[in-house]
């Protein structure tokens, strides 16, 4: 072992700043409670003992957007609910994510009619897409690890525009 | 199960002296009648009834006349369809006389028509398939942009693909 | 404001309004205060626009529609059969009870019988369905007044039933296992011993369940006299379920109009008369109860034979006949394309879910898809009662007050 380790002992390690910054950042993710249908019960679930989601780190679902991190849009969005749910994305602070659960916050569902935005994805910039209706446990789960090894491997260190793009 | 057909009027005050009775009003909710036929109100509401102690079952349908459909409000006799008859509003648009507080329940206040009436489309919005560049066509009979580049196109009009 | 709130401390006015009209005095120290849509403690999406003295509630309004999904709109646009998965998504803690009365408003047009193991397996998943559903309110109702391990508690034994649903329907939610003439399929090999296994081992855990909070020196303090619904109130506002035979009014539709299964069976209907939170807590525990005694029963008298209506006209023919059969592919080919036509005519159903009288307004011109579903949610009305019930106290008891109703919002919206 050289380098700084070397002189100092085994007490230090030396990593890259934006490796150690990705890394914590994957390793607390907190979200946003936003349950919105069906799909809420199955995010609930997730957290509970069975699945239990804080072996990622992930247990401490804020209710207030400004503590969190990644927003699980858990359940259909109606037209009234949108501007609510923007308003809500814009008060959480940077960095931050959105995964989209369930088959109607992605792509409207088998709900295709006049009171349900068809996909989030056209209100917010979406990280993650995760299908079914509603997703099990497992499939959530699996979603947000693929959150956290796109965070891991970098490739959000730059802010997004208000477009969402970035 | 009895059914009635009744006006606005006879629905007060048929509504009053079942409430006397003892009858409880389970469902109030509105019919478009558009592409049913038969009758000449096109809105009515129709209202579910129970009396508890006989276990009777009682249907009522009000016609709402008018332009717009306008019934008496019934929320002062059974005070359950204060918002039955806001939902009626929303998505049906019959107007009632008398009700303490009609305005929109589901929909924001902003929207315009009401969903639920035949003549107000289901919504869809069509499927969106993305636009591929070795597909697009501008206009009809106009060769695909590919096909002008010199790739090849074949039956389905599919080019640049090795085969 | 003392006018305003005389008139609304009982809930209904002297024209018997509901009163709940939007006229807030500026001049007034009273406060107007928003809840929700997003919020904690609102169960979904619900909206309460609250006017405060101080910390008491003066009126309370709840505003709803963010979870409006157009589903009645929706459900024209399918065919009969194709609804069925529309109306489940509904009360989706109740996917069940939606399922039933749906097809059975649907059965009493096309004048069809049900098959009796149809009729028990209908009956049995509905009741464990209560079960599951009444666990997510103990879940979250603990939750809200700080319990956090009634939370873990209730989920845990949640799965273990969403484990039995999934081996029945193959899905742990919005099943669309209901449908008009029947169950879509039979009940799997060594059902009863997964059954057994979850009947075994609930009633150990309700006592867990009742030592933890039914003489809670806090969770008393929070619930008993919290959110009193008068029995006047209750009749008058419309609500059923739990709400209403916690404020004394003893009706229950299994009991009192039973359909299908519930005829000619006994079985005991919680009540309590203090009308409060702590009252409805009691009543839901006790039902719970009396849920795992209706479910052995059924279980216990599964009789055999088919499990859905056989006509053809109303169910494909099985995949074997299609080879052999020119009548069975024509039969086939209609259902699938096509879907059954149901006789003109309207009718209203009417089942007991967890949360109170569901109700389904189904009017047929004799097409293929309903002219119009209108489905009566018990969550939607019993809404109405949340105005009266939160007059007059503090608003950190508000949070407990909803979390008694047990409102669950796509059903309200639809």
């Amino acid at each position: 072992m050289g380098g700084l380790e070397g002189s100092l002992g085994q007490n230090f390690i030396t990593a890259r700043l934006d490796k150690l910054v990705d890394w914590s950042r994957r390793s607390s993710l907190w979200p946003a409670t936003f349950g919105l249908a069906c799909c809420a019960i199955e995010m609930m679930a997730t957290t509970m003992p069975r699945h239990d989601l804080s072996r990622f780190g992930m247990e401490a679902f804020r209710a207030s957007p400004r503590q969190a991190d990644v927003l699980i849009v858990a359940g259909r969005l109606s037209q009234k609910m949108a501007p609510v749910f923007r308003h809500i994305y814009d008060q959480m602070m940077e960095p931050k994510w959105v995964i989209s659960m369930g088959a109607c916050a992605s792509t409207g569902g088998v709900f295709n009619n006049y009171a349900l935005v068809q996909g989030v994805d056209q209100i917010v910039p979406v990280d993650i897409y995760v299908p079914g209706c509603p997703p099990r446990p497992e499939m959530l789960i699996d979603g947000i690890m693929l959150l956290h090894e796109r965070i891991k491997n970098g490739e959000y260190r730059v802010r997004r525009t208000p477009e969402g793009v970035g | 199960m009895e059914t009635a057909y009744l006006s606005g009027r006879e629905w007060t005050e048929r509504a009053r002296s079942l409430r006397e009775e003892g009858w409880r009003l389970s469902a109030y909710c509105g019919v478009d009648r558009l592409n049913l036929g038969g009758g000449e109100v096109r809105f009515e509401m129709v209202a579910q009834l129970m009396q508890p102690e006989t276990k009777d079952l009682l249907t009522i349908h009000v016609g709402a006349e008018g332009d717009p459909p306008t019934i008496p409000s019934v929320s002062g006799i059974f005070p359950t369809v204060n918002f039955m008859e806001r939902e009626a509003y929303d998505l049906y648009g019959i107007r009632f006389e008398g009700h303490p507080n009609l305005r929109r329940l589901l929909l924001p206040d902003e929207w315009e028509g009401h969903p639920l009436r035949k003549d107000y489309g289901v919504g869809k919005v069509p499927l969106q398939f993305l636009p591929q560049p070795f597909l697009q066509i501008d206009q009809p009979g106009q060769a695909p942009d590919a096909a002008e580049a010199g790739a090849e196109v074949d039956d389905l009009g599919q080019s640049g693909r090795a085969r | 404001m003392s006018k305003t709130f005389d008139r609304l401390v009982s809930g209904i006015d002297s024209d018997g309004h509901g009163a709940y009209v939007e006229e807030h005095d500026e001049e007034s120290n009273s406060m107007v205060i928003n809840m929700g849509p997003v919020h904690p403690s609102t169960h979904g999406v619900l909206r309460l626009l609250l006017e405060l003295d101080g910390e008491t509630v003066l009126r309370c309004e709840p505003i709803i529609g963010y979870l409006h999904t157009g589903m009645e709109k929706e459900c024209e646009d399918q065919n009969w059969r194709g609804a069925v998965t529309i109306v489940t998504r509904m009360d989706y803690l109740a996917q069940f009870a939606n399922e039933q009365v749906y097809s059975m408003a649907v059965e009493e047009l096309l004048g069809i019988d049900l098959p009796p193991r149809a009729v028990a397996i209908r009956c049995m998943i509905a009741e464990l369905n209560r079960l599951s559903s009444h666990l997510v309110w103990f879940g979250t109702t603990g939750l809200d007044m700080g319990a956090m391990s009634a939370m873990f508690y209730g989920f845990r034994e949640r799965e273990m039933i969403l484990d039995f649903f999934e081996m029945v329907t193959g899905l742990r939610m919005n099943n669309g296992y209901i449908i008009p003439g029947g169950v879509w399929v039979d009940l799997p090999d060594g059902w009863d011993a997964a059954l057994e296994a979850i009947l075994d081992v609930m009633p150990k855990r309700l006592d867990e369940y009742e030592a933890l909070l039914n003489e809670n020196p806090i969770f008393l303090e929070r619930t008993s006299g919290v959110g009193v619904l008068s029995r006047d109130d209750a009749l008058a506002l419309g609500a059923t379920g739990p709400i209403a035979r916690a404020s004394g009014v003893d009706w229950d539709l299994r009991r009192d109009m039973p359909y299908e299964g519930y005829e000619g069976v006994t079985f005991a209907v919680p009540t309590a008369t203090s009308g409060d939170v702590y009252g409805r807590y009691r009543v839901r525990m006790a039902e719970m109860r009396e849920t795992l005694e209706l479910i052995r029963h059924f279980a216990d008298n599964m009789p055999e034979g088919d499990f859905k209506n056989m006509d053809p006209k109303l169910t494909p023919p099985p995949r074997s006949e299609l080879n052999r059969s020119m009548e069975a592919v024509i039969h086939h080919f209609k259902l699938v394309t096509q879907g059954f036509t149901v006789p003109e005519g309207e009718t209203y159903a009417r089942v007991e879910s967890p949360r109170g009288e569901l109700g389904c307004y189904i009017v047929s011109d004799g097409g293929t898809s309903p002219y119009r579903c209108h489905v009566r949610d018990p969550s939607f009305v019993n809404l109405q009662a949340l105005g009266p019930m939160a007059q007059g106290q503090l608003i950190a008891d508000l949070i407990a007050t909803i979390a008694s109703t047990d409102p669950i919002m796509g059903g309200v919206d639809r």
